[in-house]
């Protein structure tokens, strides 16, 4: 019958909340897109809880090779790209007598209304 | 892409070199990186092992999800059994990706499991005749499982020490549903105490084989050496039966029951416990598909394979 052709392979991810990053699970084998997706629920999501599922075919994932992951090496100053490297500044506004807006103020503000 | 080109005019030995020392650094190798021809060969054996007695091993206990005797601890076994069966999917997985450029896939593992040619575990060639024995699978050896298990959490092998994560956070479910059983028939009564004693007595000599051979002299062939050279696993076979000693043995007798050989006992001057070896000859012929349910239940999966085989050519015509 030749199972070469039956079983394809496919990359498991799944979001636990609707505002959670997809995540990857694992890979599975399946015969087809819907099977993986049953499948996917069934060895991965037994008990925790799930908002979405992806399965993504091996085949269409292009990923890097063991020597093209050594270009990923960072450079180690980045400093200019962080907040890390505008550390001063917070020093300099209590100077003028203000609090410096970091990220956890900023990202504290979603949607807010007034005397809500 | 210099670096591309240096790995590809590296030697042998360099590349050799370049492995050993990413896996000393705690780095994982991934299932396109090189790797050495034993470390493949090695893995292959002990996952794809590992991964069939995942399968293999949910055969006694399935048999007891239609006489579990509650509602409660009918879902409790079924989620088990289901558990188990993902487990062994999953590590099939790993197991083939690590095949794939030698040409083969799961069809040769169905394959190698009918003829024999891959072993699964000895405690899964065993009877479960009694409730007892399907608690005390749970309990002790789950419990065994996860102390091999968390052995290699920390695995050179990425994906065998992903799969083993997920595997051992579903073990401790696992173990504490078999204490669970274990502890209403040992505070129940005569009856249900005598059952467990028997159960421990039935799997005692199992569970001493669990772990495997203390060295190669005892059964001619060990893979311990290379699994911890490879950084694969870090404790000797005896290590871990030691390890299992130490965290069961005080629960076993705390539930008054009895240990089924009189001259165990812990020596404080070697700080090891003593205890008398179990036939490891009949180990070898339990493993070689001998034991007492190894054809009952290889017969049972080559069954589940050729009835379904219909569900394969049916959807193959779909595609
Ligand atoms: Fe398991
Ligand atoms: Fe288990």
């Amino acid at each position: 019958m030749g199972n070469e052709g039956f079983y394809q392979e496919f990359e498991v991810f799944s979001q636990r909340t609707d505002t959670s990053p997809l995540q990857y699970q694992f890979s599975l084998l399946a015969p087809n897109r819907e099977l993986a997706l049953v499948m996917a629920q069934e060895n991965f999501m037994r008990r925790e809880p799930v908002a979405d599922i992806w399965i993504v075919k091996r085949s269409d994932i292009r990923k890097l090779a063991p020597e093209e992951k050594q270009s990923l090496q960072r450079l180690d100053n980045k400093d200019y790209r962080t907040t890390k490297g505008y550390g001063y500044l917070k020093k300099k506004w209590r100077h003028y007598e203000q609090e410096m807006l970091d990220e956890k103020e900023i990202l504290s503000w979603g949607g807010m209304k007034k005397g809500d | 892409m210099s670096e591309a080109l240096f790995f590809q005019e590296m030697t042998e030995e360099q590349k050799y070199e370049q492995f050993m020392k990413r896996i000393n650094a705690g780095e994982k190798i991934e299932a396109d990186d090189w790797m050495p021809e034993d470390y493949r060969m090695t893995l292959i054996k002990l996952i794809s092992m590992h991964g069939i007695s995942e399968i293999m091993g949910a055969l006694p206990e399935k048999e007891w999800v239609p006489k579990a005797p509650s509602l409660k601890r009918k879902l409790g076994i079924m989620a088990k059994v289901q558990d188990e069966m993902g487990h062994g999917q999953l590590l099939l997985r790993v197991a083939e990706d690590l095949m794939k450029p030698l040409g083969k896939t799961r069809e040769d593992i169905m394959q190698d499991l009918f003829s024999g040619k891959l072993k699964f575990h000895n405690v899964f060639h065993m009877e479960a005749p009694t409730w007892g024995d399907a608690g005390l699978i749970g309990w002790l050896v789950d419990g065994a499982a996860i102390i091999t298990q968390t052995n290699m959490l920390n695995a050179s092998y990425g994906p065998y020490a992903r799969a083993l994560k997920r595997i051992c956070a579903e073990e401790v479910f696992h173990a504490q549903h078999g204490e669970a059983i274990i502890m209403a028939l040992a505070e129940g009564t005569e009856e249900q105490k005598v059952m467990v004693q028997e159960a421990v007595n039935r799997w005692w000599e199992a569970l001493l084989m669990f772990f495997g051979p203390g060295d190669a002299s005892t059964t001619g062939t060990s893979k311990q050496d290379t699994t911890i050279k490879y950084r694969i696993r870090t404790k000797t076979n005896e290590d871990l039966r030691q390890d299992f000693f130490t965290k069961y043995i005080p629960r076993v007798l705390s539930l008054g029951l009895k240990l089924p050989d009189e001259t165990m006992h812990f020596d404080q001057d070697q700080e090891l416990w003593v205890y008398r070896q179990p036939d490891w000859n009949k180990f070898k012929d339990i493993i070689k598909n001998n034991g007492p349910k190894s054809q009952e239940r290889l017969g049972l999966r080559r069954k589940a394979y050729e009835t379904n085989k219909w569900v394969h050519e049916a959807l193959n015509t779909a595609n």
